[in-house]
C-alpha cells in the first residue's frame, strides 16, 4: 500500500492509502476531517473543495496520491490557533451559512480567490464560486461574507 | 478503480511505463474525467501513469508565430494567460467556459482533447484555430492535425495505453486576426454546453482574408463548417454577409434530438446564431486589431 | 417595549462550527465496528418480483447480513397512509425505481457495494402508468390493487356561492391550463445515517429528519417494537424542504440495527439520492377566472390533478392544501374546485417547500396577469382591487384573521421596482435599454400566501422544556430549551434561543438549544409548515413565563435548578376544521404568511434564453425575529423558484428517471441568480404569534415563477404554462407566434 505524503494544514502527514482512493475519502475516512463534504462525487458542486499549492480542487476528483509531497489545506486548517480565518468571521457575520453542508468549500473557493486577487469585483466573486452549489441561501449572503472579508484584509493589509 | 498509481520522472519512462503494462496502463493527467469514467466502468486501465509530474510539459509560449501548449496546462492557465488572452483569446473563452474554477485548475486541455467529446470547449476553439498536436509513442514522436484525432464520440485515435499527446500547438493571431467563442447552455455556470462555437476572422482592409468556424455537438466529433468559412473570404464581412455564412454553417451541422440537450431543429437554428454572433464578435475583434501591432 | 434579542440579526447559533467544518452531519458519524450497508433498489417502475436469489451476494467474504423481506417484523410504513413495504418480497409488487429489494450489509463499503451487483433478482414487468390524467381514468392499470379499484387517492371540492352567477357577472373570462413539473430538493446533504442499538438496548438511529418523533411512530411499528425501545438523533441537517418529513433511509438503518446487533453505516451517493427519494407534486391546472370589466374578480373554476407517484405520502394533505390556496390571495365570491390526487408509476411526491401552496400559486398568478393584459389595466392595479383584507371570507368561506399583510407587501415591491402610485391606478416604471440589440426587457409581478402550522382540524401542537440553571445570586447563568425541533438550517434553533432570551429576559448567549435527541427532548412537531417560530415560539414564551414565575419561588428556597414544561395547542387559539364534505367549506389554517415578488428580466429573442436582471421580494412575516435569516429565506425561496422557472428539470420517460445527477439536473448557480436582489422585510404582526411573529420559511418560493414567467411575456410578449421555460420552449413558442411553426 503505497504511502501518502502531504503538508496538511501545515503539519507533515503521512498516510497509507490505495493507490485507488480519491483525497475526499482519505481527508474523510482516514484521517478524520470531515469538514469536507461529500454531495455530488463528480465535480458539479464544489462542497468537497480543498487547497492543493493554494489552488482550489474539487477533492472527490482527486486522486489522493496526486497530494504526494503538496500542500493540502481544508477547512480545518483556515484560522490560526482558535482564531478563525477572516473569511470564515464574515461568513458568521454575514449570516451566510444555513444548512452549512456547502460552506466548507464556499470558504475555500473564497480562500483562494482572495489570495489570489484580494480586491475582487461582485463579478470575480460570482465566478470565483460559481463551482460551489448552495441549494439554500441564494449565494447573496454567501457573496456578501466574501466582499466584507475582503475589505477587512484590505484594512489589515491583504490576506495571509 | 486502478491498483496502481505511478509518476515517471520523463516522457520516455512514461512510455516505458505503457509498454511494461501492455495495455492495462494508461495515461493520467488532471483526471477530472477519467476518475468518473473509472467509476463509471468506461475506463478499465490497472495502473494509471500520472504526467504531471514530467519536468517541461507546464509551457504555454510562443516561439516563430506558433503557440506551443504543453500536456499538463490545466484550462485554468489557458484561461489566465496573457498569451493566450491576446493571441488565441478564442481558446481562453473556449477553456474559461469548462466546469467551475476547481475543474479548471486540474482538468488539462490536453485531455479535453483525448476524450474526444464532441461538445469539449476547449476542443472546438482549437478546431477553429486549425491546431495541431504532438504524438509521442515509443516510436517517436509527430506532429498531427488535431481532426486526426477523432474517431467518434469519445473514441481518440491515440491510443492512451500506448501513447500520449505531448503538446498542442496552432498559429498565433496576429495583426486584422480575431477569434471569439458562443455557448448555449441550460444554465450560465458549471454546465455542459448544449451547443457551442467558434469563429476565427482574419481582415485585410475590409475584406476577410481567413475566417475558420468550429461547432459543437452537431456531429460525432467537433464540426468545421469549412464551405461556410470559404464563404465569407474574400468578402465583406457585413450584417448581411455574416448571417448568410451563419445559415451555411447550420445548414451543415447535424445536431440530433436529445432529450438533455433539446430538439434537433431548434439546435439547429442555434448554430446559425451562435456562429453568426461568433463572427461579428470576432470581425469587431480584428478590426479593431487591425489598426494596432497585434504583437505590442 | 422595544426587544432586546428578537428582531436582532445576532449570529446563528450554529454558524461558528459550520464554517469550520466542525458540525456532524449524518454521514460524518462513524462508531467502532460499525458495519457498511447498501440498497438493492428496483429496476422497473412497475413490476411483480419473482425472485431473489441472494445467494451469490451472501457467499462474498466480508458480507455479513442480506435483508429481504422476510426480515421486516411489519413490512409497511407511511407518514399518511401506510401503503409502502420497507421491503418488496418475491411475489409483490414494485410500484416506483425507489422500492427497495433488500439491503446488503458487509464488512466494508466496498464489500456491500460489490456484493448489491450481485444480488440477482428476477422481475415480470408490468405496465406503467406515467400520467395521473390517464391513471384516473376506468380502466386504467391499478398501482394499488388492494387499495380498490381507481387510482384516484383523493377528490376534494370546494363549492362557493354560485359558479353560474359568478360567471354570468363576468365581462371578461380567462380559461388555461397550467402544468408545473416534479422538482427535486436536491438538498446538498445526500440521506446517510448510522443504526445501532444504544447502551439501553433501543435502536437507535442517527440521521437527518424533519420529525423525528414521527419516525419513531413508524419505526416502532415497522419492528413491532415499543416506542421506548426506539430512538433517533438528529445532529446537522445538509438542507431538507420537505424531503425528510418521510423516511427515506431512517427505517432502514433501523432495520438494519435491528437484525444485525451491530452499528451499521448507511450512506446514499447522489444518483441514489435522486432516483429514489420522493420529489415536488407535478400539478396539471385547468382554471377559468372571470373578472368584471373595472376589474373585480366574480368567479373562479379550477381543476387540480397531481402525481402521486407510486406510494400516498403526504399527497392528500398535499392536495388539501393546494384545494384551499387554489384562488389566490383574492377575494372571489363565487368558486369550484376539483382537486385530484392520483397514484402513478412515476417518482413518489411528497412535501416541499410550499406544500401544496406553490402549484397553484403559479396558476393563479398566470391567471391574474393574463387578466390584466385582457382588461388593459396595470396588473399590481388589478391585484390591489381584489386582495384579501383582515376578515375578506376567503375560498373556503372562513374569515381571514387579523394580520392580512399581502396589499402591504406588493406596494413595497411596486414601489420599489418603480410604480408610481397615483390614487387608485398603479404605473408601471420605465424598463431601460436591454443591453444588447437582440435583447428584449420584461417586468412581472406576483402575489402569494402560505399557511404557517398544520391545517384542517390537525392538533397542531409543540411541546418544549425550559430548564433554568441559576448562578449563587439567583440570577439566570443558562437556560437550555429542549424541543424536538429539526433545524435544517434555516435557522429554527437561532430564532427559538432569541424567543427565550427575549422571555427570560437573559442574554441570546446564555440560552441553549438540546440536540433533538428522542430520548431527551419532547414532540415539537414536524420542521415543516413554516412553523416552528410560530408553534414552538408560542411554546417557549409559555414555558419562560412559567419558569420566570418559579424562578420566583426558588429564589425563596435556595433551588438552583427550574424545569418547566408546556405544550402549546395551535387550536386553544386558532381553531381550525376539515373540508366540508359537499362544498369544503372549512377554516382551514391557523395562521398565515404573505409575500409579493417582482421580475426584471431580459429575453434573447433569438435563443430564448431568459437572465434575471433584478429581482424584489417583500415577505410579511408578522415580526421578524432575525430579519438576516428571513433575508436569507428570501434568497433560498428565490432560488428554489427561479430554478422552478428556469432551469430545473426533472426528467422520466415510462418511470425511469433520465435526470440522475447533479451534471443533468441544473439547480442554479450563483451565476443563474438575478444580479439584483432586494429582499423587504414586511412586519404586519398576528397577535396570535410569538412577538407577532407568522412563519416564512416556504412562501418565498410562490411567486418567484409566476413573476418570472410574466416578465417573460412582458418581454416577448409569450406565455409559457408549463414550467420550466427553458430557452427552447420560450423560443418554439416565440416562433409559433410570429406564424413559422
Amino acid at each position: 500500500m503505497p504511502t501518502l505524503k502531504m503538508i496538511l494544514n501545515g503539519q507533515e502527514v503521512f498516510v497509507d492509502v490505495e493507490a485507488g482512493d480519491l483525497l475526499a475519502d482519505v481527508l474523510r475516512d482516514k484521517l478524520g476531517l470531515i469538514g469536507t463534504k461529500i454531495s455530488c462525487g463528480e465535480g458539479e458542486c464544489g462542497a468537497c473543495a480543498v487547497l492543493v499549492d493554494g489552488r482550489a480542487v474539487d477533492s472527490c476528483l482527486y486522486p489522493a496520491l496526486k497530494a504526494q509531497g503538496r500542500e493540502v489545506t481544508t477547512i480545518e486548517g483556515l484560522g490560526q490557533d482558535n482564531r478563525l480565518d477572516p473569511i470564515q468571521q464574515a461568513f458568521i457575520d454575514k449570516t451566510a451559512p444555513q444548512c452549512g453542508y456547502c460552506i466548507p468549500g464556499m470558504v475555500i473557493s473564497a480562500k483562494a480567490l482572495l489570495d489570489e486577487n484580494p480586491h475582487p469585483t461582485r463579478q470575480e466573486i460570482e465566478e470565483g464560486i460559481s463551482g460551489n452549489l448552495c441549494r439554500c441561501t441564494g449565494y447573496y449572503q454567501i457573496i456578501e461574507a466574501i466582499e466584507l472579508a475582503a475589505e477587512r484584509l484590505a484594512e489589515k493589509g491583504g490576506p495571509k | 478503480m486502478w491498483d496502481e498509481y505511478l509518476f515517471p520522472a520523463s516522457l520516455d519512462e512514461a512510455l516505458e511505463m505503457l509498454e511494461a503494462h501492455g495495455g492495462e496502463a494508461r495515461i493520467i493527467a488532471g483526471g477530472t474525467d477519467l476518475v468518473l469514467q473509472s467509476q463509471r466502468g468506461q475506463c478499465s486501465a490497472k495502473v494509471m501513469v500520472d504526467i504531471t509530474r514530467i519536468p517541461g510539459l507546464d509551457y504555454i509560449e510562443e516561439r516563430d508565430g506558433l503557440i506551443y501548449i504543453g500536456a499538463q496546462v490545466t484550462h485554468g492557465q489557458v484561461a489566465a494567460s496573457p498569451l493566450i488572452r491576446s493571441r488565441a483569446g478564442v481558446l481562453a473563452q473556449g477553456c474559461g467556459s469548462v466546469g467551475g474554477p476547481q475543474i479548471r485548475n486540474v482538468g488539462t486541455l490536453v485531455g479535453n482533447v483525448v476524450n474526444a467529446l464532441p461538445a469539449a470547449d476547449g476542443a472546438i476553439a482549437l478546431f477553429a484555430l486549425d491546431a495541431e498536436v504532438e504524438v509521442a509513442e515509443r516510436a517517436g514522436r509527430h506532429w498531427t492535425p488535431i481532426a486526426t484525432l477523432y474517431a467518434g464520440v469519445g473514441l481518440c485515435t491515440v491510443d492512451p495505453c500506448a501513447a500520449m499527446i505531448t503538446q498542442l500547438r496552432f498559429r498565433a493571431l496576429g495583426k486584422g486576426e480575431a477569434g471569439a467563442f458562443e455557448r448555449l447552455a441550460k444554465r450560465r455556470a458549471l454546465v455542459l454546453p448544449i451547443l457551442n462555437a467558434a469563429a476565427i476572422v482574419g481582415l485585410k482592409g475590409n475584406k476577410v482574408e481567413r475566417a475558420r468556424i468550429a461547432i459543437g455537438p452537431v456531429a460525432q466529433t467537433p464540426f468545421v463548417a469549412a464551405e461556410a468559412a470559404e464563404a465569407l473570404v474574400g468578402r465583406t464581412p457585413d450584417e448581411d454577409r455574416i448571417s448568410r455564412v451563419a445559415q451555411l454553417a447550420a445548414q451543415a451541422a447535424q445536431p440530433r434530438d436529445s432529450l438533455l440537450r433539446g430538439s434537433a431543429e431548434y439546435r439547429k437554428v442555434m448554430a446559425g446564431v451562435l456562429v453568426r454572433r461568433a463572427l461579428w464578435r470576432a470581425v469587431e475583434a480584428a478590426s479593431l486589431q487591425e489598426g494596432e501591432d497585434a504583437n505590442s | 417595549m422595544s426587544n432586546r434579542v428578537v428582531g436582532q440579526s445576532v449570529p446563528k447559533i450554529d454558524a461558528a462550527t459550520k464554517v469550520r467544518g466542525q458540525r456532524k452531519f449524518p454521514q460524518d458519524f462513524n462508531m467502532k465496528g460499525q458495519l457498511y450497508a447498501k440498497v438493492v433498489w428496483s429496476e422497473y417502475p412497475h413490476a411483480r418480483v419473482l425472485k431473489i436469489d441472494v445467494s451469490p451476494a451472501e457467499a462474498l467474504p466480508g458480507v455479513v447480513a442480506i435483508l429481504t423481506s422476510k426480515d421486516v417484523p411489519v413490512n409497511e410504513y407511511g407518514i399518511n397512509i401506510v401503503d409502502q413495504p420497507v421491503l418488496v418480497g418475491e411475489g409483490e409488487k414494485v410500484r416506483w425505481l425507489g422500492d427497495r429489494i433488500a439491503i446488503v450489509i458487509g464488512e466494508s463499503e466496498k464489500i456491500a457495494q460489490e456484493a448489491r451487483q450481485l444480488v440477482r433478482v428476477e422481475y415480470e414487468p408490468l405496465p406503467v402508468v406515467s400520467d395521473p390524467r390517464e391513471a384516473m381514468k376506468p380502466g386504467a392499470p391499478l398501482i394499488h390493487e388492494e387499495r380498490g379499484d381507481s387510482n384516484i387517492l383523493k377528490h376534494v371540492k370546494i363549492r362557493k356561492g354560485d359558479i353560474e352567477k359568478g360567471f354570468a357577472e363576468a365581462d371578461v373570462v380567462i380559461e388555461k391550463y397550467y402544468l408545473t413539473p416534479h422538482v427535486e430538493h436536491a438538498y446538498m446533504q445526500p440521506e446517510a445515517g448510522v443504526g445501532y442499538i444504544d447502551e439501553k438496548g433501543r435502536v437507535t438511529v442517527i440521521a437527518a429528519a424533519q420529525w423525528s418523533h414521527d419516525d419513531l411512530h413508524q419505526i416502532s411499528h415497522m419492528l413491532d417494537l415499543p416506542l421506548d425501545q426506539v430512538r433517533e438523533i438528529v445532529p446537522a441537517i445538509g438542507g431538507a424542504f420537505g424531503g425528510r418529513e418521510d423516511m427515506y433511509i431512517q427505517h432502514l438503518l433501523a432495520l438494519c440495527a435491528y437484525c444485525v446487533r451491530r452499528p451499521v453505516k448507511m450512506v446514499f451517493d447522489r444518483e441514489e439520492s435522486i432516483r429514489n427519494t420522493g420529489k415536488r407534486h407535478p400539478y396539471y391546472m385547468k382554471y377559468r377566472t372571470g373578472a368584471t370589466r373595472d376589474g373585480k374578480l366574480t368567479a373562479v373554476e379550477i381543476e387540480l390533478i397531481s402525481d402521486a407517484g407510486g406510494y400516498a405520502s403526504t399527497s392528500i394533505p398535499v392536495l388539501n392544501n393546494a384545494a384551499s390556496f387554489a384562488a389566490g390571495p383574492y377575494v372571489v365570491p363565487h368558486a369550484k374546485v376539483d382537486a385530484y390526487t392520483v397514484y402513478t408509476n412515476n417518482a413518489v411526491t411528497m412535501a416541499m417547500r410550499g406544500f401544496g401552496s406553490t402549484q397553484p400559486a403559479f396558476a393563479y398568478e398566470m391567471q391574474m396577469n393574463k387578466l390584466a393584459e385582457a382588461l388593459g389595466v396595470d396588473p399590481v392595479e388589478l391585484r390591489m382591487k381584489n386582495l384579501l383584507e383582515d376578515g375578506s371570507i376567503a375560498l373556503t368561506g372562513n374569515p381571514m384573521p387579523k394580520g392580512v399583510g399581502i396589499k402591504e407587501t406588493l406596494r413595497q415591491a411596486a414601489l420599489g421596482a418603480g410604480w408610481r402610485e397615483e390614487g387608485d391606478q398603479w404605473i408601471k416604471p420605465d424598463l431601460g435599454t436591454p443591453s444588447a440589440p437582440y435583447r428584449r426587457r420584461g417586468i412581472g409581478v406576483a402575489c402569494g400566501y402560505k399557511n404557517v402550522g398544520y391545517s384542517f382540524g390537525f392538533d397542531d401542537k409543540s411541546k418544549v422544556i425550559v430548564e433554568l440553571a441559576l448562578d449563587e445570586s439567583g440570577e439566570v447563568a443558562r437556560a437550555l430549551v429542549k424541543l424536538g425541533a429539526s433545524d435544517q438550517g434555516m435557522g429554527a434553533h437561532t430564532a427559538l434561543a432569541q424567543i427565550a432570551a427575549e422571555a427570560l429576559g437573559i442574554d441570546y448567549e446564555k440560552v441553549r438549544v438540546a440536540l433533538v435527541d428522542t430520548s431527551v427532548v419532547p414532540n415539537g412537531g414536524s420542521c415543516s409548515a413554516s412553523r416552528h417560530v410560530y408553534m414552538s415560539g408560542n411554546a417557549i414564551i409559555r414555558a419562560c413565563q412559567e419558569a420566570v414565575r418559579k424562578r420566583q419561588e426558588a429564589l425563596r428556597t435556595g433551588e438552583r435548578r427550574v424545569s418547566v414544561e408546556y405544550e402549546y395547542h395551535g387550536r386553544s387559539v386558532r381553531p381550525t376544521t376539515p373540508y366540508d364534505d359537499e362544498n369544503g367549506m372549512c377554516d382551514p389554517h391557523i395562521s398565515y404568511g404573505y409575500t409579493s415578488q417582482i421580475a426584471l428580466v431580459e429575453v434573447d429573442v433569438e435563443t430564448g434564453q431568459t437572465e434575471v436582471l433584478k429581482f424584489l421580494a417583500a415577505q410579511d412575516v408578522g415580526k421578524a425575529i432575525n430579519p438576516e435569516m428571513v433575508k436569507g429565506q428570501a434568497g433560498g425561496g428565490v432560488h428554489m423558484g427561479l430554478g422552478y422557472a428556469l432551469t430545473e428539470e426533472f426528467i422520466q420517460k415510462e418511470g425511469l428517471v433520465k435526470t440522475r445527477r447533479f451534471s443533468e439536473y441544473h439547480i442554479p448557480t450563483v451565476a443563474d441568480m438575478p444580479r439584483e436582489f432586494i429582499p423587504f422585510i414586511v412586519e404586519v404582526p398576528d397577535p396570535t404569534g410569538p412577538f407577532g411573529a407568522k412563519g416564512v420559511g416556504e412562501m418565498t418560493t410562490l411567486p418567484t415563477a409566476p413573476a418570472i414567467i410574466s416578465a417573460i411575456h412582458d418581454a416577448v410578449g409569450v406565455w409559457i404554462d408549463n414550467l420550466p421555460a427553458t430557452a427552447e420552449k420560450v423560443w418554439w413558442k416565440m416562433r409559433e407566434k410570429a406564424g413559422m411553426a
